[in-house]
């Protein structure tokens, strides 16, 4: 009964309904379709010579009119849903203040998959009729390396000059976010069993502890996982070398040979964790705030070597037929007020300044939760590698999860 | 006139067949040129793709993934031959004493089409659970060991690739078991035939091509599948499936990825001819001889 907007009863409820569809879910899942209609896509091109990257525009969107309609792509569960109406507030808000209808579309479940379903198009300079899309920081990284995203007005948005959070607001692929604007941003944290393992865990070094055998996950997501165990030992992600990355990559896939770890995972995790088939795991800082809510007998922590942080961000590509109305939402959800809306359905880690005192009003658990406001002064990105080294990792990052 | 009708009767058979030929060409024979072109090039995203008549990818792919190859053909064969185990004696129970239940009993065996695939493939993650009843049980008897487990295990992804193709080995048993003309048995009885010869002489011939139809059926999707590896397994359990998707989404190595799918594509038609040289050709296309 703490949380005026969901009782107790609502939230188990959801979770059930919802059970294991939280935002990364159908990740794993809904590539077997996505597969298919990927390639057919893929195919449907690929004979002419197109693929392959853009002149990034050095010109800025220009400044126009408000369009009636704005087509925004994001990942499942990723925006405040009212429970009733299953509209979402924020947008509606969004509406009545320009007039636009925003056509907010669920279609991004995976950022390779989704990579591959826009590659051709985005590179022929059409976005499919999207204004709006949200892919992770890395994948956002690639997008502009590629030309298949806008040059940002920031003289049009000024809240997002004023509220970015330091912490996400110079990244190394865009150091001036002046083609990429943070959505929400999230933490990875040790998650257990407490019940199983008979404590608690500190470090992501315990993931390689034999008693575990077989029960531990980590996350598909690879700057998650690896990061993480670049961290515990004793390797900034930010500074790491290849070969670091690669030993680190080595140490997993050998865990993964001897059967110490499991699976890797989408956040499938919240259900295998629930269920005790694994016991000690990597997963998101949205789905702890679940989860513990769900079962008093998960814990969490943040890996006391450090934890990684990752941010889902807005960008607008090439050809978005409403740029400027895109602009402008961006700017709509860096007023605290309306961010904090959204804060308190997705429980992420807002990337906007300001939330925390307008939550700690209206929901005080919300606003003084960790999972939500953590310290930052332990958090890591990973780096940005060169797009050689970048395929080296990931190929050898999926050949030690099995493919 | 009669030259023209001729001739309009000539052009039918083509006509019929035009709807059948314009699919396959363009969504079997035009996607098929693409891959085999996208498998020799050379490049990545960031330099865009270029055609060198490369190779080497083809010998790297195999050197690379043989495990995952052998892991394929090894779980698609095991499912394949537990499906005929499981299917023909349920075929047969359908057909032959089925009566009145043998509509609602085929319902039974397409049922669980009603739901998705991966819903069905979920599901078994369910049942096999390291909490589950099933494990429990079966650590009770010692079966397995205390720290024994089904899920994520080679035994749970044959188990599911098995379930989910069963249907494919049922269907087409039971239609040829069906179509079995019952004065044959008579006829085998009244000649002193014990149920035994019956069965082996008589029924298991006929239901031939049933057997050679479920088998490919099975076989083939099986072997290219990787939900149950990816859901029901672990890392050490990837099939050739599993690999091709990572290649094509995660690493975006397009040419390795297209590479693979023909090599496998290519594998899966040998065994199958070879099959059908053993088989023998006409119990694929239907055997009228072996009736008559």
């Amino acid at each position: 009964m703490t949380k005026p907007p969901r009782t107790e009863f609502e939230r188990r409820f959801e979770a059930m309904m919802n059970d294991g569809l939280t935002r990364r879910t159908l990740v794993r899942r809904g590539t077997a379709g996505a597969l298919s209609i990927s390639a057919m896509a893929y195919l449907a091109a690929c004979g002419s010579d197109k693929l392959g990257p853009r002149k990034t525009s050095e010109k800025v969107i220009p400044k126009g009119k408000i369009a009636s309609e704005l087509v925004f792509a994001n990942w499942p569960l990723y925006i405040d849903v009212d429970e009733k109406t299953k509209k979402h507030p924020t947008l509606e808000m969004f509406q009545k203040k320009y007039g636009t209808k925003v056509k907010y579309i669920e279609e991004i479940n995976d950022n390779n998959e989704f990579f591959g379903k826009v590659n051709q198009q985005y590179a022929q300079g059409s976005s499919g009729g999207r204004d709006l899309h949200v892919l992770t920081d890395w994948m956002c990284a690639r997008m502009k390396r590629l030309g298949y995203v806008q040059k940002l007005d920031k003289t049009a948005m000024p809240n997002v000059v004023n509220n970015i959070e330091t912490a996400v607001a110079s990244p190394d692929f865009d150091p001036k976010r002046e083609f990429s604007v943070p959505w929400q941003s999230g933490q990875v944290l040790l998650i257990y069993r407490k019940d199983k393992i008979g404590g608690d865990l500190t470090s992501v070094n315990e993931l390689f502890d034999p008693k575990f055998k077989g029960k531990v996950t980590m996350l598909t997501e690879m700057r998650d996982t690896v990061g993480s165990v670049l961290l515990a030992d004793g390797v900034k992600p930010e500074d790491a070398t290849l070969d670091q990355v690669m030993t680190a990559i080595d140490k997993i896939a050998k865990a993964s040979q001897d059967g110490q770890i499991r699976r890797f995972t989408g956040n499938e995790y919240t259900k295998d964790i629930l269920k005790g088939d694994s016991h000690a795991i990597l997963g998101w800082s949205g789905d702890a705030v679940q989860l513990t809510a769900d079962s008093k007998n998960v814990g969490y922590a943040q890996p006391k070597e450090g934890f990684m942080i990752f941010t889902d961000t807005m960008q607008i590509p090439v050809g978005a037929p409403h740029a400027y109305t895109a602009e402008k939402m961006m700017d709509f959800v860096y007023d605290p007020e309306i961010q904090a809306l959204i804060t308190a359905y997705v429980n992420y880690v807002p990337p906007v300044k300001g939330v925390k005192e307008v939550l700690q009003k209206s929901d005080p658990e919300l606003g003084g939760s960790p999972l939500i406001f953590p310290d930052l002064t332990n958090a890591h990105n990973f780096k940005t590698f060169t797009p050689a080294e970048e395929t080296q990792i990931d190929s050898a990052f999926q050949k030690a999860i099995g493919a | 006139m009669a030259f023209l009708l001729r001739r309009r009767h000539a052009a039918a058979p083509y006509l019929l067949l035009a709807p059948g030929i314009g699919w396959l060409v363009l969504f079997f024979a035009v996607p098929l040129y693409y891959m085999a072109q996208i498998s020799l090039k050379e490049g990545s995203i960031d330099t865009g793709y270029r055609f060198t008549w490369h190779f080497q990818t083809y010998v790297d792919a195999i050197s690379n993934y043989s495990d995952q190859f052998l892991r394929s053909f090894e779980y698609a064969g095991l499912a394949t031959v537990l499906s005929l185990v499981i299917a023909y004696p349920l075929a047969y129970v359908i057909a032959f004493r089925g009566g009145r239940w043998r509509n609602a009993l085929l319902l039974l065996v397409i049922l669980p089409f009603f739901t998705t695939y991966l819903v069905r493939t979920l599901s078994w993650e369910t049942i096999l659970d390291d909490d589950g009843w099933i494990v429990h049980v079966l650590q009770s008897v010692g079966l397995l060991g205390h720290h024994g487990r089904l899920l994520a295990t080679g035994t749970a992804v044959v188990t599911g690739i098995t379930y989910n193709f069963l249907p494919f080995m049922i269907l087409p048993l039971y239609a040829s078991l069906e179509r079995i003309d019952k004065r044959l048995h008579e006829a085998a009885y009244d000649l002193y035939g014990r149920r035994r010869d019956v069965f082996l002489r008589v029924t298991l011939p006929l239901s031939a091509p049933g057997i050679v139809a479920g088998v490919l059926l099975t076989f083939i999707p099986a072997a290219g599948d990787f939900v149950n590896a990816q859901l029901l397994g672990t890392p050490r359990q990837s099939m050739i499936g599993n690999v091709i998707q990572s290649r094509y989404l995660e690493v975006t190595d397009y040419p390795t990825a297209a590479a693979l799918s023909f090599i496998l594509m290519a594998i899966i038609l040998v065994l199958v001819l070879a099959y059908a040289k053993i088989a023998g050709t006409e119990e694929l296309t239907g055997a009228e001889g072996v009736a008559a």
